[in-house]
């Protein structure tokens, strides 16, 4: 599903937060991307969603060439990956449904897909209940599902989190990581960048560590570090 | 919306409504003043064609003359009727033709107006000769003077509030960042990104229009009652088919103002591959 080949990404600063990097990921896996602060795992993500172009190199999703495809097509590619953030990015004038809703209807959603979907994706989180609520109501890990909602509602092939714990506490990290891998058990190809070294230890996924931009190891029920 | 953008661009369109409507008006007036090239010249017997033909070839060798026309008293009577046809009874009022017969001679340029009319008027057929000379020509100076400066004030006016309508917009989609980074995130079509902010463009267009207009159509009405009162001998454009159409391209200045605006700061801010 995603092949990157000698993927480089210098940006305009000089800093090569990505050099040669060749990865190969299939439908409905499950991925850690792991190493230090600046090793490369945001970049890595920007270039699968096309916030950022690699300078050299391919990218390749659902075999879909992005240095080839035109400006316009990028929204079609954005419908299929659904992405998570640390900081959850919600709008904090829009109550929980309407956040999820409003991904639906920029697409152009007619409006009891919209219902229906984000409905669905609101109870696969567990959050119905607070449908009504503002973000600023709820707890970061509440915040962190209507995230994970919204990232979801339109049933996207592939989702991306990006330090999806990092602003939660172990528990609560937990039950996020579980929700991620309830997503990738209903045929959803996950990839979740991190540093949490207890939950990449825990789950025994694939792991692939980056360090200084370089991909260090990638390993089937990997841990978060061989270095003891 | 904000309110500055709306006041500049409501400002801006009553100036360069009051400057169209100035401008038709002083040509209006102008063009009652008779024409700069023109001198008539009238006989007050009645002439024969052969007196007809040496006076108008006499007048013709005049230095400066462009043309020259003869007109009966007759027919100048028939049109006179013609114009004032419905606001007048005049064939009830005067009987007898009170017009003299009258030759109408064009210069060739305005300058030359005044040399040819003074020896027209030394001529023996000739009774009295008109031209509307130095008077008409301050007046076209006038007119001169407040279309260039009114072009140049309105020309920087639509600049400024352009400027004011790009950065309203500007402002509008800066504080919507990060609305507009989950958009895009969640796969919007940028034209979806940029509609709202159209529309934002337009709404501040047609409100500017519907203000100016309201303003501009109440003081030229007020303006007109004043001056029919106070000096009657003025003429004030009335016609609606005018006026009409100087409203109408205050409105459309003002919508096109808005869309353009927005559409400068949409584009420059909502590149398509961000
Ligand atoms: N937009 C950017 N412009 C310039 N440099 C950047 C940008 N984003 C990231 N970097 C740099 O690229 C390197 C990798 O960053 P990042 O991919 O965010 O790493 P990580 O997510 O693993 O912390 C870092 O050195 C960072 O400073
Ligand atoms: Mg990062």
């Amino acid at each position: 599903m995603i092949v990157l080949r000698n993927a480089t990404k210098v940006y305009a600063n000089g800093v090569e937060a990505l050099s040669g990097v060749d990865l190969c990921i299939g439908k409905e896996e499950f991925v850690f991307i792991v190493g230090p602060t600046g090793s490369g795992k945001s970049t890595l993500l920007k270039l699968l969603y096309r916030e950022e172009v690699p300078t050299s190199g391919q990218v390749l999703v659902d075999r879909l060439n992005l240095s080839d495809i035109k400006p316009s097509q990028i929204p079609f590619l954005r419908r299929n990956i659904g992405v998570v953030f640390q900081d959850y990015k919600l709008l904090p004038t829009r109550t929980v449904y309407e956040n999820v809703a409003f991904a639906l209807q920029v697409m152009g959603a007619s409006r009891t897909y919209t219902r229906r979907q984000a409905g669905q994706a609101l109870e696969l989180v567990g959050l119905l209940k607070k449908a009504n609520c503002f973000p600023g109501e709820l707890s970061g890990g509440e915040q962190q599902r209507v995230c994970i909602a919204r990232a979801i509602a339109n049933n996207p092939p592939l989702l991306l989190a990006d330090e999806p714990t990092g602003n939660l506490d172990p528990s609560t990290s937990w039950e996020i990581i579980h929700l991620l891998d309830k997503i990738n058990k209903r045929n959803t190809t996950v990839m979740v960048a991190t540093h949490n070294k207890s939950i990449v230890d825990g789950m025994r996924k694939r792991v692939i560590a980056l360090e200084a931009g370089r991909v260090i190891r990638d390993q089937q029920l990997g841990v978060y570090s061989n270095v003891f | 919306m904000s309110v500055v953008s709306l006041v500049t661009i409501t400002v801006s369109l009553v100036v360069f409504g009051s400057f169209l409507l100035a401008v038709i008006n002083l040509g209006n007036i102008a063009s009652l003043m008779g024409s700069k090239m023109e001198i008539v010249a009238y006989v007050d017997r009645d002439i024969d064609s052969l007196g007809i033909n040496s006076t108008v070839n006499e007048m013709s060798k005049i230095e400066g003359v462009a043309e020259v026309k003869y007109i009966t008293k007759e027919k100048a009577w028939e049109t006179f009727k013609a114009d004032y046809e419905g606001r007048l009874a005049l064939g009830e009022i005067v009987r007898e033709n009170p017009l003299p017969n009258t030759f109408v001679v064009r210069v060739k340029s305005p300058q030359m107006i005044g040399a040819v009319a003074k020896k027209i008027s030394n001529m023996t057929t000739i009774d009295e000769v008109r031209y509307s000379g130095n008077l008409a020509d301050r007046f076209q100076t006038l007119l001169d003077a407040v279309r260039i400066s009114g072009m140049v004030l309105v020309f920087l006016l639509i600049v400024a509030t352009l400027l004011i309508v790009v950065n309203t917009i500007k402002l509008t989609v800066m504080a919507r960042q990060t609305d507009i980074y989950i958009m895009r995130l969640v796969g919007a079509a940028n034209s979806f990104i940029k509609w709202p902010f159209m529309v934002e463009g337009l709404l501040i267009g047609v409100i500017g229009s519907a203000f100016s207009f309201i303003i501009l159509k109440f003081s030229y009405d007020l303006v007109v009652y004043e001056v029919n009162n106070f000096l009657p001998f003025v003429p004030m454009i009335t016609s609606g088919y005018q006026l009409f159409w100087v409203y109408l391209s205050v409105c459309l200045i003002g919508v096109f103002l808005g869309m353009i605006g927005a559409y400068i700061s949409v584009n420059s801010l909502l590149k398509e591959n961000v």
